[in-house]
This record gives C-alpha cells, sequence and structure tokens, in this order.
C-alpha cells in the first residue's frame, strides 16, 4: 500500500480478523451481521428489474508471480464467472477497472471506481501460507463508502476454486437472501462409456469435475434426488427396475415392484416415496411406493398411458403426463391420486414436468409442431412462456434456489446438458460436451 | 439338468451346447448392493442373449428339430416383429397377419419360451417412451394370447427409444423402430 492505512480500513481489518479465528474453507461460519449502507442497497432481479453493479477486480496477492497463475487468476475467473452466472448483478466489465489504490473508505478512490459506473465493489486479497490459501473479501458501497461485507476465507491451495464459489454463494446470499448454487451437483446421464450403455454421471454445478456414478454396464435411466437420495431406473437385470443410492452413488440398491415396467421415478421432497410409471399388463399407470420399498399403490386407473410424475414441494401434489385426451399432455393430482385436472392445452405434446422449488411454476418439454422446447407455466394462472426455440430440447428440471433450469438439447449432433435463466431462457450455457450424447439432468438439492 | 448316459452321442452333443446356459440359471438377485457383478445387460436386437432358466430335459431337445441353442434360433428369426403407427400400441392388420404367423408356428413348438420387446421411434421424450414401449410389447403378448399361445411362455420388456433398430431421422428409419420384437429365451 502506497498511502497511510486510513481509520475505516483499520475497522474492517479488525472485524475480519475477529472471522478468521473460526474461518474454513468450505464453511465459513456465519460472521457478525454485516453493516448494511445506509438508504439499502437496491437489488431488484428479474427480467425487468435493475441489477446492481458491482465491479470484482483480480484477487490481490502478494507480489510471487507463481501466485498469480496459481491463485490469483482462478480464483478471480471463477469469482466474475460464479457472479456473472447467477444473473443477480451486473458485473462491470474487467478493461474498465481503474488503477491505483482501492482503499475506497477514502473518497478519491470511491470515487475513481463509481465513475467506472459500478455500485458495489468486491475487493479480495489473498495470501499463502505453505500449502494454505487465505482471502480475504470486503464488499463496499462505493457512494456511502461503506463497508456492506467482510469475511475470511483459507483452505487448501488446490482449492482456489472451491473458496471463490463459497464466497459468490455467501455474496448471493447477503444481497438476495436466497441460497447460493456454486457448490451443487448435477446428475446426469451419459452414453459415454459406448457399447450401448448409460450411466449416471454427476458434475459441478457448471459443468466440471464429470465423476460416474453407476457401472451397471446397461441402460440407466432418469435419475432424480431429494433429501440426499437418488432413484434411477437400470435394466442390469434385464428388466427395468428401480433402484436407490446415496448422492454419492454408494448404497446401491434394488427396489421389486413385481411390475414389468418401473419407469421414470420421483422422489417425494421428504425423500419417502417414490412415485413412478409402472405396468403390469400394458397398461401403464403412476404408481407410489416407499423409498425402502414395499408398500406399492396405484394413483391412476385410466386406460391411457401414464408417465414423468413429479412431486409438488409440499408433497401434496403430483404432475404426470397422461395421453387419455388422445395427445401427451401434463395433468394433475393430489398424491393419493384424487381430483386429477388437465394442466396443458396448447400443443400436441407435452411432458416432462419438473415442478419449481417454491411450487409456482411446472418447467415442461413442450411441442406444437417440429422439435420439443422448453415451456415454465405459472402454476396459478396457466401463463406459459417459451424458454427455447432452438434445436430439440427436453428433460427440464430447477435449480434449488429457482433462478435456473437444467434442460437437453441437441443442437447438431449429440444431445447435451445446458442451462438457462428460468425467468426469461437467457444466459444459455453448455454444460457438457463430448464424451457422446449427455442428457436427463437433475439439480441436486 | 437330469443327466442321461444312454442317449446317443448327437445328444450329448447337445448337452455339451446347452452347459454355458445351465450356468446361467441362478436368478439374479432381487436386491443388490452392487450392480458390478451383474453379468448379463441388455443387448441390440440381433444379438444374442443369455438364457434364462428352464425346465428342459434332454428328451425335449432330442424330439425338436430347433437348432441347438437360442441364439441360434433367434438368428434364424423364426418369429416376425409386428409393427406399429407413429406413437400409437393399436395393432394393424400387417401386425396381426405377422402375429398370426407366429402364433401358428409357436403352437408347433410349444416349449418355446419368448420375450416381447417393445420399441418406439426417436420422436418424443424418453420417459413417454418407455411407457409406449411397453403399451406395444404387450399388445404383441395380448394378441398371442387370444390366439391360443399360453401367456407364461411370454415376458415383455419395453426398450423405448433406448435400443434403435436404425439411427436416421426419416420416415423410413422411425417405422423401423417402431415395433415389437421377438426373442426366444428357452427352446
Amino acid at each position: 500500500m502506497r498511502r497511510p492505512v486510513p481509520p475505516r480500513w483499520w475497522a474492517a481489518a479488525l472485524l475480519l480478523a475477529g472471522l478468521a479465528a473460526a474461518a474454513a474453507a468450505q464453511t465459513p461460519p456465519p460472521g457478525p451481521a454485516a453493516p448494511r449502507p445506509e438508504g439499502g442497497v437496491i437489488v431488484i432481479t428479474g427480467p425487468s428489474g435493475r441489477k446492481m453493479s458491482m465491479a470484482v477486480p483480480p484477487l490481490l496477492a502478494p507480489g510471487v508471480a507463481a501466485l498469480q497463475s496459481r491463485v490469483s487468476e482462478p480464483f478471480t475467473a471463477t469469482l466474475r464467472s460464479d457472479l456473472e452466472y447467477s444473473n443477480a448483478f451486473v458485473v462491470t466489465d474487467a478493461r474498465t477497472e481503474p488503477s491505483g489504490s482501492r482503499d475506497v473508505a477514502g473518497s478519491e478512490a470511491a470515487g475513481r471506481w463509481l465513475s467506472t459506473g459500478a455500485e458495489v465493489l468486491v475487493d479480495t486479497r489473498g495470501d499463502v501460507a505453505g500449502d494454505r490459501v487465505s482471502v480475504e473479501a470486503r464488499v463496499w458501497d462505493l457512494k456511502s463508502r461503506k463497508l456492506i461485507f467482510g469475511r475470511r476465507y483459507s483452505g487448501g491451495a488446490t482449492y482456489v476454486e472451491r473458496i471463490a464459489h463459497t464466497l459468490a454463494n455467501d455474496l448471493i446470499k447477503e444481497f438476495t437472501g436466497q441460497a447460493g448454487t456454486f457448490l451443487s451437483t448435477i446428475l446426469f446421464v451419459s452414453d459415454r462409456d459406448g457399447n450401448r450403455t448409460k450411466e449416471i454421471y454427476a458434475m459441478d454445478f457448471d459443468g466440471r469435475n464429470p465423476r460416474r456414478l453407476t457401472n451397471h454396464h446397461s441402460l440407466v435411466l432418469n435419475p432424480d434426488a431429494r433429501a440426499g437420495k437418488v432413484v434411477f431406473t437400470s435394466y442390469v437385470h434385464r428388466f427395468p427396475q428401480i433402484w436407490t443410492m446415496s448422492a454419492d452413488g454408494s448404497g446401491q440398491r434394488e427396489l421389486s415392484t413385481g411390475l414389468e415396467l418401473n419407469a421414470s421415478p420421483a422422489l417425494s421432497p421428504d425423500g419417502s416415496l417414490i412415485a413412478f410409471s409402472g405396468s403390469a399388463k400394458g397398461n401403464p399407470d403412476i404408481y407410489v411406493m416407499n423409498a425402502a420399498g414395499g408398500g406399492l399403490r396405484r394413483l391412476t386407473s385410466t386406460r391411457a398411458l401414464e408417465a414423468s410424475p413429479d412431486w409438488s414441494p409440499t408433497g401434496r401434489q403430483i404432475l404426470y403426463t397422461s395421453d387419455q385426451t388422445g395427445t401427451p399432455q401434463i395433468w394433475v393430482m393430489d398424491a393419493e391420486g384424487a381430483g386429477s385436472r388437465r394442466m396443458t392445452f396448447a400443443g400436441n405434446w407435452n411432458d416432462e414436468a419438473a415442478w419449481s422449488p417454491k411450487g409456482d411454476k411446472i418447467a415442461f418439454a413442450c411441442r406444437n409442431e417440429g422439435d420439443f422446447n422448453i415451456c415454465v407455466m405459472d402454476f396459478a394462472t396457466g401463463n406459459t412462456v417459451q424458454l427455447t426455440s432452438d434445436g430439440a430440447n427436453g428433460h427440464p428440471a430447477w435449480s434449488p434456489d429457482g433462478t435456473k433450469i437444467v434442460f437437453q438439447a441437441r443442437r447438431g449432433g449429440s444431445t447435451q446438458v445446458y442451462t438457462m435463466d428460468a425467468a426469461d431462457g437467457k444466459n444459455k450455457r453448455q454444460l457438457t460436451n463430448g464424451g457422446g450424447s449427455n442428457m436427463q439432468p437433475v439439480w441436486l438439492p | 439338468m437330469k443327466r442321461n448316459w444312454t442317449k446317443p452321442i448327437a445328444v450329448l452333443f447337445v448337452l455339451a451346447a446347452m452347459l454355458p446356459f445351465a450356468a446361467c440359471k441362478k436368478k439374479p438377485p432381487t436386491t443388490t448392493e452392487s450392480a458390478r457383478s451383474a453379468s448379463e445387460s441388455p443387448t441390440s436386437p440381433g444379438e444374442t442373449r443369455v438364457s434364462p432358466p428352464s425346465n428342459r430335459t434332454p428328451q425335449d431337445v432330442a424330439s425338436d428339430a430347433l437348432p441347438g441353442s437360442v441364439e441360434e434360433m433367434n438368428r434364424r428369426g423364426y418369429l416376425q416383429d409386428a409393427f406399429f403407427d407413429y406413437n400409437q400400441a393399436d395393432l394393424r392388420d400387417d401386425a396381426r397377419t405377422a402375429l398370426a404367423a407366429n402364433a401358428t408356428w409357436l403352437k408347433g413348438h410349444a416349449t418355446t419360451q419368448f420375450l416381447i420387446e417393445g420399441h418406439c421411434d426417436s420422436r418424443g421424450t424418453t420417459e413417454y417412451n418407455l411407457a409406449l414401449g411397453d403399451r406395444r410389447a404387450n399388445a404383441a403378448r395380448e394378441y398371442l394370447t387370444s390366439l391360443g399361445i399360453d401367456g407364461s411362455r411370454i415376458r415383455t420388456v419395453s426398450y423405448g427409444k433406448e435400443r434403435p433398430f436404425c439411427n436416421a431421422e426419416s420416415e423410413e428409419c422411425w417405422q423401423q423402430n417402431r415395433r415389437a420384437h421377438f426373442l426366444f429365451t428357452a427352446k
């Protein structure tokens, strides 16, 4: 630092020092409530709202060049990427960042950052001791020059990106009140192992670190996850059966039903029940059984085809697909199978419904003519928006915070996993590429 | 499997050919902690499959003109597939004709057991097509039983659109994939 540290900076440093004693990289303890700027920061998210403009300059690290590439660059890239991806903020262009001091408690420095259009500065400073990295993060409201947020993180030097994800989660929580999803996991099905097999894989929310969870050398399909459990269909014993396992792939167990078809399993929110598409004599209906096996009950009793159930967040209702009117459409019934009613009326094929975490929306694969797209319907009003228009899309699932939809799409040769903003379909990102086709994603809560 | 050492050498030869299947007689467990040990996996149509248990006797085999193995029976294609219209599980006339011919053959080979696979084209969702394939396989089974075939000889499995016979996006290819396909599982 080229000039004397202003008094406010010392105050912040003391706060950080107090936090540092107990801080850990993966689960920083909640610190004392960070002071809010006077007048509050306006945070409006959504397609019509104004988003807060946030400057996220590079992590300052001591002058060893090696630290730049090992620590500073991956940290900053991850943090910026997460905050941009969240769509809760506008992250200002790195090329507009002013040089000079970041000690924005002083009006001169704050003015320089304000002139770039930023309202908030995320100032991060790192240090490395042995194989440990520590990062101090301070978030300043530039107009009032007050500290909004201060926290210290530390962890193994190989977990720089994880520290960045943790900070991004904390910032999302701080500014939106929602839990961030930057340390979350997405499950999907991939045929990358060849031999006409499909297996369940897990990956980080951004597509990194794919790892295989099943090894059935067979057809493994349609994972669903709730309450630390995963259910799926496997053909490993020739006939499609429902299996259960933990979210890390351990404890795999087959659940016997006595039915010929056992497909599309969906866990109830508390993980105690499984709804699925079952069939005894060529009449696929929605069934429910205990997640531990047993307790089989049939919920629908039409002569038509029923498939693809999904539970409401309350566990009181079930969405499903039925072709009882001649085309596959989304229906809803209560969890005991009564009170069924049709939800979709537009288009000749609506399928694979997924209830949003708040229960106010449903996402589904929709088709009128041509390829399938992803549609989102407001559950109360029936108002529907189509979020895709390119390629063949399907199998939508919600992020735990409800801001994103993960789905599969074929744009060209193979099917891959994408995410987009649930509100308007913007911010599309492809999470998988290569490695054959990747499909049927579901976001772990 | 009963042993009868008094039969001619030809029967011994048949028995030898069946030994690999005897090894697979043990039923897969209904509950399995890990699938790694499972040796069976669905194979593509026309590929060889592992035979499930049967109660065949050497006498049955000796009196039968069929080839020595279930695999060879499947290669020879004694049973015709039944084809379906888009997003339908109702039997067309050509499907009924094919199934009636199958019924005639099956009555003449009353010990055979078989699997009916329901297949779908690539359009529509994976989950819906699994249910649709189930209906197609069962439509074929129901028609065969209505023609007098014992339902206990038949098992069904739906592959939905997961095991296509061809991969082009054309009506000709889609039609190939919309079918009930037959596979012998026991002689």
